[in-house]
């Protein structure tokens, strides 16, 4: 414990004198304190009577719909769709869907950005092999070297979203508790990403190779997730290849509908995109593991 | 990880034909650094291993470290398979071109590896102030590595690698790129080190570093130990002896036995003598004696450790005024298959 405590101790430190830690803090902190001083709510009987954002008011409505039908309401002489006042409950859980949707793209993507240079650094010669000398076993130099920047991501993470869901629940007076999965959500999904980060950087020590790679999968989940649309377009043979893409990579934009899903409230469709990425960064890892283990340094 | 067999600790270090073959991708030749090395070094020596550039020095050290894994062959140190973590409890190792992460401060870089080297926070909180102390940073334990000098950087690394009271002390060129104050005060550190009893390890290209500290050295070129002993043994010029006669009895000598050669010594006057043993040494000295010499002292003859090295790589090498060869023969591929290291 004592020496995977101070790979992790180095990996806090590293963190905190590359200035990231306190950058996304202070990010992280101008975003809550905008939201919680420039979103102003009038709730009147379960509904909102106002909203303003930045002195700009505005009364958010909905169409209305028949209870049994579900047909849009219209009125009588006009033939206009009726509105009425949006009612508070809808109001949070759409602006919660948007905001823990944001939350997510931006834990994981400034958390990779903020991790990316550690693995170059922790693989630098003159670094490593001075690490490597010292009586710890290399399973345990990485896992202290994971456990740090996971722990860094999980604290900013929870900084974030804690944050913004105590800032939308004191607005609202609606505690909505299951809001908080997203942090471990977040979390995790980072964790998928960054073993690929941290395998080629183990690999290759090539930190322009890694963040290739890890982008290069973000966006090719963008693509997989359009799989419904895309592969009755595609031949036998190219959609059979798809469809094995589609459950070998890690479906990262799927998992954002995950995140909305708990944000709305709603139950999860399917956990299946969470459930292979985790698989996926399992995988990864274990071969970021047997590379170190074995490489030469 | 290994077997945890135990040999014979009393050996500090013991390798029994160690090998490290480098593979290169798409079938190139491979690089043999280390070519069957067998050694073994005692419990409190200062072993110093010279070699020139590319010779499997570093590899060797690695090797021992378990930084890198062997081809072939098999490393102890104390007894202990260098395949385990274990092994390495009571090592200290300071790397050639080491680089500790420029945004700690001394005291924080002592406290991070030492804690890696399983030292407690008690033990450190203790021993860091006093090995700061004793490298001269103890002025400098708050200020950021960036604002170290390369020397001061040597002399951090000393401090972390004894940070765990190391029994066995790795130093992969302790002074390179230090000035010569700085390399006169690790120098001189290694000496009051060698009285504690402590085994130490010494990578050096500096002949005179080597020369001043080890009791032991060998010679290690193109991954083969190819000679080894002490400081004595590698610089006595056998057969070959100096005699100190008085300064004004030159001429003396000279006219009376003028194949005599003296030695280049200011101040002094020295006469070189060969002689196959004692009998013959005896019968020269007698000669001089007989004819109204005065001697004043006789010692064999040396010569540096630096003209030693040469001598000894230029043999392999061919004479090439005896300078090594840096040739393409380390890429020796599958033709190096013999163990033939000591």
């Amino acid at each position: 414990m004592k020496q995977i405590g101070a790979t992790l101790l180095l990996t806090f430190r590293e963190l905190w004198a590359m200035k990231i830690t306190q950058g996304v803090f202070v990010v992280t902190t101008v975003a809550w304190l905008l939201l919680s001083f420039a979103l102003n709510l009038d709730v009147i009987e379960g509904s909102i009577a106002a909203l303003r954002i930045f002195g700009f008011e505005s009364v958010p409505t909905e169409v209305m719909r028949d209870a049994v039908t579900g047909e849009l309401l219209r009125d009588a002489e006009t033939g206009n769709v009726l509105r009425e006042a949006l009612s508070l409950d809808k109001f949070v859980l759409g602006i919660n869907q948007f905001v823990f949707g944001a939350s997510y793209l931006f834990g994981t993507l400034l958390g990779l950005f903020a991790t990316m240079p550690l693995v170059s650094g922790f693989v630098e010669q003159g670094r490593i092999d001075l690490m490597l000398s010292k009586p710890v076993s290399r399973a345990k130099l990485l896992t202290g070297h994971i456990a740090g920047v996971w722990a860094i991501v999980a604290m900013l993470v929870t900084y974030l979203v804690v944050a913004i869901w105590l800032v939308i629940s004191f607005k609202t007076r609606l505690w909505l508790p299951h809001y908080l999965l997203s942090i471990a959500i977040i979390v995790i999904m980072f964790g998928v990403v960054y073993s690929i980060v941290l395998t080629i950087g183990i690999w290759m020590r090539s930190t322009g190779v890694a963040l290739v790679t890890a982008y290069g999968c973000i966006f090719f989940s963008g693509i997989l997730a359009g799989k419904d649309q895309i592969v009755p377009q595609l031949t036998d043979f190219t959609a059979a290849i798809f469809i094995g893409l589609y459950h070998i990579l890690p479906n990262y934009i799927e998992v954002i509908s995950i995140v909305a899903q708990l944000g709305s409230n709603e139950s999860v469709n399917s956990w299946y995109p969470l459930v292979s990425s985790v698989l996926f960064g399992a995988l990864v890892y274990g071969i970021g593991f047997f590379i170190f283990l074995r490489k030469d340094y | 990880m290994g077997s945890e067999k135990q040999t014979d600790p009393c050996f500090a270090i013991t390798t029994d034909g160690l090998r490290k073959t480098y593979s290169r991708p798409f079938g190139r030749r491979k690089v043999t650094a280390l070519d069957g090395l067998s050694i073994q070094i005692q419990k409190g020596e200062i072993y110093g291993l010279l070699g020139p550039n590319g010779a499997g020095k570093t590899t060797l050290l690695k090797l021992l470290l378990g930084i890198v894994s062997p081809t072939a062959g098999s490393a102890e140190l104390f007894g202990k398979s260098v395949k385990l973590a274990s092994s390495r409890l009571r090592v200290g190792f300071l790397p050639e071109d080491h680089r500790f992460p420029p945004f700690l401060t001394a005291m924080q870089t002592l406290i991070v590896y030492g804690r890696l080297a399983t030292v407690d926070k008690k033990t450190i909180q203790e021993k860091a102030p006093k090995l700061l102390e004793q490298v001269g940073l103890n002025q400098w334990s708050d200020a950021r590595l960036k604002e170290f000098s390369k020397g001061m950087m040597q002399r951090l690394g000393i401090a972390q690698a004894l940070m765990n009271d190391p029994s066995l002390l790795f130093l992969d060129e302790p002074t390179d790129g230090v000035d010569p104050i700085g390399r006169r005060q690790i120098r001189d550190l290694l000496v009051s080190l060698k009285g504690t009893g402590m085994t130490i390890f010494l990578n050096s290209h500096l002949l005179s570093e080597v020369e001043h500290v080890c009791t032991r050295v060998g010679i290690l070129h193109r991954g083969k130990l190819v000679r080894t002993g002490s400081v004595e043994d590698l610089t006595r010029v056998s057969g070959k002896y100096e005699i100190q006669i008085a300064d004004d009895q030159k001429p003396l000598v000279t006219e009376s036995f003028p194949d005599m050669q003296f030695s280049d010594r200011l101040d002094e006057a020295w006469v070189r003598l060969e002689a196959a043993d004692a009998t013959e040494l005896n019968q020269q000295i007698d000669r001089l004696r007989n004819s109204g010499v005065q001697i004043l002292s006789i010692v064999p003859q040396v010569r540096s450790l630096e003209a030693s090295f040469m001598e000894i790589i230029g043999d392999i090498d061919g004479d090439e005024g005896g300078i090594p060869r840096f040739d393409k023969q380390a890429e020796v591929g599958e033709s190096t298959d013999t163990e033939s290291g000591s």
